[in-house]
């Protein structure tokens, strides 16, 4: 579904990533940790064009995103993202949040798009939310309105940077559980975490990033019980 | 009773009312045109391209380094002498408060796009919305209500600014007020009421842009 060839990202004359290399297939949740710093969020930004890809091949479905012809609003719409920030429409309620990109890209009628965004709402537990404004929310619920504003697309991937890093302990685990649902449900998904705890329940493989490479990338079993780069086993050792 | 309708406070104020609305007509027209000429250079200021943002740049640090006297003497008196086509005070009028305000208006513009956190660009790009949908329907919105008290600021200086044309002789409030007491002697009375004519629209501006200033603050 994602296949990643020698993938190399400067930003000026700072290499970020040196030659990422990785395939996920569809249905699979991966997760990528790693310290700060290690170019985890480039990747993933890499996924959906909101970075230039510097050299190297990313194919979303078939479709290489670094073919100049592509046409790039097309594939984003397919491939959702989550940031650590939320970066809802604050001017909008949390019903036009999530109706926009069904309405502006996809053209359908106002009604059609709130027909589709009810049931996300449910699904992430926001039902009274509707005519709210992101201001009006805590942390938890916005990150969750973030969620289903990309679902709306329909999308076939998800990105998610990490999504509960901005958020108060208390609040990490609403969005956590909307996430393994979703991951459950069979949808593709790529999670930039530091939580532990998400990665080896959750995740199917883990990739552990250091200085712009996947250094090791195993099952979490293994990935977490068992590292065998010593890159991992520090870095692991800091975090557990 | 006498002894008010007797008074100059109050006979100056035809004169002056007939000149507030010049005043406004100006102040508004200018403003609207130099709204657009600022959003149209305001956008170029914000380009990749060197080429657009040199020419706007340009534009905005020759408006904002002359003074608009300069300005509409140049308007008026120049461009006519350069094309040989005169042009009437009032558009003359018109025309230096939109360039003048349009620089300005311009700052004003870069400043609110810039100051939209990258994150709402990188939101509306990642579910599909196309670069021209992004600005329209997410960075514009946001970056425009931040504009309005610093909009609101501009128009009271433009306001204040319509003054100066007085010096092509067009009827607006102190040039009005200027021939009353050049009739009448009455300066002072006279100058007073002009005073208090730009009071009664800049006050009451002033007080609504600090209650929006204090709204969008929160
Ligand atoms: N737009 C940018 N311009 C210049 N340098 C950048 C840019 N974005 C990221 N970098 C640099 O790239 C490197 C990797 O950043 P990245 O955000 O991918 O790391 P990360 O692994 O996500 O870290 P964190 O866990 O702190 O989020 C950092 O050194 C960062 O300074
Ligand atoms: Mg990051």
């Amino acid at each position: 579904m994602i296949t990643v060839k020698d993938l190399h990202k400067s930003f000026g004359s700072n290499e970020v990533l040196k030659g990422i290399n990785a395939e996920i297939k569809e249905k699979e949740v991966v997760c990528v940790i790693g310290p700060s710093g290690s170019g985890k969020s480039t990747f993933l930004r890499c996924l959906n064009l909101l970075e230039e890809v510097t050299s190297g091949d990313v194919l979303i479905q078939g479709e290489n995103l670094t073919d100049p012809k592509i046409n790039i609003n097309d594939v984003r719409s397919r491939v959702g993202m989550v940031f650590q920030h939320f970066n809802l429409f604050p001017h909008m309620t949390v019903m036009d949040n999530i109706t926009i990109g069904p309405i502006k890209v996809k053209g359908m009628k106002k009604t059609e798009a709130e027909k589709i965004a009810h049931p996300l709402l449910e699904k992430v537990g926001l039902s009274d939310k509707a005519v709210a404004y992101p201001e009006s929310l805590s942390g938890g619920q916005k990150q969750r309105v973030a969620i289903a504003r990309s679902l709306a697309m329909e999308p076939s991937i998800m990105l998610f940077d990490e999504p509960t890093s901005a958020l108060d302990p208390e609040l990490v685990g609403d969005v956590l559980a909307v996430m393994k649902d979703l991951a459950q449900e069979g949808m593709t998904m790529v999670v930039v975490t530091h939580e532990m705890g998400f990665a080896r329940e959750v995740g199917d493989r883990v990739l552990f990033m250091d200085e712009g490479i996947i250094m090791e990338e195993d099952v979490p079993e293994r990935l977490f019980g068992n590292p065998q780069n010593p890159r991992t086993q520090e870095f692991l050792s800091k975090v557990l | 009773m006498e002894f008010i309708t007797e008074s100059h406070y109050f006979r100056v104020m035809p004169f002056l009312l007939e000149g507030l609305v010049w005043t406004l007509l100006i102040t508004f027209v200018g403003l609207i045109l130099g709204f657009i000429l600022g959003a149209i250079f305001g956008f170029a200021r914000l380009s990749k391209s060197k080429l657009i943002y040199g020419i706007a740049t340009v534009y905005v640090e020759v408006v904002r380094g002359t003074p608009i006297l300069a300005q509409i003497l140049f308007i008026y008196f120049g461009l006519s002498d350069l094309t040989g086509i005169n042009i009437d005070k009032i558009t003359a009028s018109i025309i230096a408060i939109a360039v003048n305000a349009g620089a300005y208006i311009a700052e004003i513009v870069r400043g609110a796009v810039y100051s939209i956190d990258t994150g709402q660009e990188e939101a509306g790009r990642s579910i599909g919305l196309t670069r021209n949908q992004t600005m329209r329907y997410i960075i514009w919105p946001q970056a425009f209500r931040r504009m309005i008290p610093p909009l609101g600021n501009q128009f009271v200086i433009s306001l204040k600014d319509t003054s100066l044309f007085s010096v092509i002789a067009v009827g607006e409030l102190l040039y009005m007020g200027q021939q009353y007491y050049g009739m009448t002697f009455q300066a002072f009375q006279a100058l007073t009421m002009v005073c208090v004519m730009y009071l009664v629209i800049t006050v009451p501006t002033a007080v609504y842009l600090r209650r929006v200033e204090r709204r969008l603050d929160v």
